[in-house]
């Protein structure tokens, strides 16, 4: 395997992670469940994209526009539905998704409609990439030690419990949505200026829900284990290029052995101790 | 004019309402959103282009070998995907996780056999279209509303009078009481994946007939959500009013916006729902405990 492709591969990977942390955020940790968050990464790879191609902006303060745009947009969808069953904001985010690909197609002379945005400068390396991952899970990291992490998880076990012992159950929804949502948008930024062309079919709802597979699979309280499983369900299907159209298949197939014999995926609630990250094996999961 | 928009409306909206009470009747009984109904949906459509339409066989062929699938990739979908959860009584953010795989997994092997290839139906009528008074309507629209009607009619009388609707209407209402009546619990529950898996192939004809068929073809199943949304989550006659103004309203919308501007609407349309009366129209309000 030439130097090339592995530093592509790991590139992708590695924005893949950033991704996956976002949706552990609000999978792992909250038990909400969006089928659009991809489409939140369609927001952020062409908010900065058009930022930098047509407006000339900077990198850097692109990407943070694309963020704030994101949120913006985050906190209009999660409004209406953090108040909601958990079932609401699944099928929103889907709905979601579906008005963010008519608006990419609509706007043609902007987004370039179905051929997609091209032209976009190359400026996410190797280097850019790993930082941001390692950045990313670490703050994620530090959010579920917090006191909203742990609010996070009180939601995610039981609801009505959680807002018995006063937590602000619709509140901390929302953080924890905007915060996905900021991450993956950030993600977004960096997939756009790593293969300098995006289009809408990229971010459909299959990529969003592989990214919801991902952290069960690594594990349902893990952020280790989500981050591992991107590693390995991320590099895999690479070196199984071979196998064609029954990756897919031979994929979806090992998730349901994990659900039906595993169900707390590969790693459970371990985590990697590192810092002060303490072991809580009395939350969530079953 | 007018008329003619509703008319299209109300085809296109028999057919939503299959895919939303499909869709509804698994959400009643296991109280959870069933991703994989989409690729089902898919998958009958394609197998009933393989087994019937691509050897010239009528509509009639090609209907039953999509249903009979569909009521089959139920069955064992939930089998596969969905029982040791039950079993276990685990948490319910488990079955979105087997139902999204299990959606990929149909997706995935629908892929393998079309590829990325379209394919489209035959032509089933010899006369394409009716004309009425200055309405044109194709027949093939005729006949989708007449066969969905007719399901759906079954299906509620199924679900009003029958035994076995009696308990699935038991277990749905509360799955652990109902065990102790002596209701077949898993029976039950398999039961509602039938009749689900064979709405869904009916639906995928329909589908298959309307646009083309091609692998992610499950995708429409949105238009089932969005339905479902905004007749109440998990009520029957919610999804079947919610489909039906879905379909109105969609028809209206290309007509006056195209068709790029419609998904945008249509959900600012559900949003404005959820915010004023998140409950739908029919729905009651489901709480995850109460």
């Amino acid at each position: 395997m030439s130097s090339v492709l592995l530093t592509n591969i790991l590139t992708q990977i590695l924005i893949n992670v950033i991704c996956v942390a976002g949706i552990y955020v609000l999978t792992g940790m909250t038990g909400m469940f969006s089928l659009g968050q991809a489409a939140f990464m369609a927001i952020g790879a062409y908010v900065s994209g058009l930022l930098v191609t047509k407006a000339a902006f900077p990198f850097l303060p692109a990407c943070a526009a694309a963020v704030a745009v994101a949120v913006a947009v985050g906190f209009v969808v999660g409004f209406p539905t953090v108040r909601l069953r958990r079932d609401y904001i699944s099928l929103v985010t889907l709905g979601f998704g579906e008005a963010i690909t008519g608006i990419l197609n609509y706007f043609t002379p902007i987004t370039g409609g179905a051929s997609g945005l091209t032209g976009i400068p190359k400026k996410t390396d190797l280097g850019l990439a790993l930082v941001s991952a390692l950045i990313v899970v670490a703050a994620v990291g530090l959010f579920k030690t917090s006191k909203y992490g742990r609010q996070c998880i009180a939601v995610k076990s039981d609801d009505l419990a959680a807002k018995a012992m006063g937590v602000n159950a619709p509140r901390i929804k929302m953080t924890a949505f905007l915060l996905s949502v900021a991450v993956t948008a950030y993600s977004g930024c960096l997939y756009a200026f790593y293969t300098t062309y995006v289009d809408p079919t990229l971010f459909g709802w299959k990529k969003s829900a592989e990214w919801v597979i991902i952290v069960f699979f690594g594990g349902v309280n893990s952020l280790t284990g989500s981050v591992l499983s991107t590693v390995v369900l991320g590099g895999l299907p690479e070196f199984l290029r071979f196998l064609g159209e029954y990756r897919n298949v031979i994929y979806a197939i090992l998730v349901l052995l994990i659900i039906n014999f595993r169900p707390g995926g590969l790693l459970g609630e371990w985590e990697l101790p590192f810092g002060k990250v303490l072991r809580r094996p009395d939350t969530g999961g079953e | 004019m007018q008329l003619q928009i509703i008319l299209n409306g109300l085809a296109l909206g028999s057919v939503y309402a299959l895919i939303a009470t499909g869709f509804s009747l698994i959400f009643n009984i296991l109280k959870f959103s069933n991703f994989a109904h989409g690729a089902t949906m898919a998958f009958c459509a394609f197998a009933g282009y393989f087994v019937a339409a691509a050897n010239k066989m009528g509509l009639v062929p090609t209907i039953a070998v999509a249903v009979a699938t569909g009521g089959l990739v139920a069955l064992c979908g939930e089998f596969v995907a969905f029982r040791s959860i039950t079993v276990r009584n685990a948490s319910p953010i488990y079955y979105f996780v087997s139902s999204i795989t299990l959606g990929t997994l149909l997706e995935g092997l629908v892929t393998i056999k079309a590829g990325a290839n379209f394919y489209n139906y035959p032509l089933f009528f010899k006369k394409r279209i009716m004309k009425f008074h200055g309405l044109v309507i194709s027949t093939s629209d005729v006949i989708m509303f007449c066969c969905s009607a007719a399901a759906l009619l079954i299906l509620v009388w199924v679900i009003r009078k029958t035994r076995l609707g009696r308990g699935l209407r038991a277990v749905s209402f509360d799955r652990d009481t109902a065990g102790l009546m002596g209701i077949n619990v898993i029976r039950t529950i398999q039961f509602a994946f039938l009749l689900s898996g064979m709405l869904a192939g009916l639906a995928g004809v329909f589908l298959g007939i309307n646009y083309t068929l091609y692998p992610t073809l499950g995708s429409l199943v949105v238009k089932g959500f969005i339905a479902s949304v905004i007749g109440g989550l998990g009520s029957i006659a919610g999804a079947l009013i919610g489909a039906v103004l879905l379909g109105l309203a969609e028809t209206q919308l290309v007509n006056l916006v195209g068709s790029t501007l419609t998904p945008v609407l249509t959900f600012v349309i559900m949003l404005v729902f959820l915010l004023l009366r998140p409950r739908g129209i029919a729905g009651s309000n489901i709480q995850e405990k109460a």
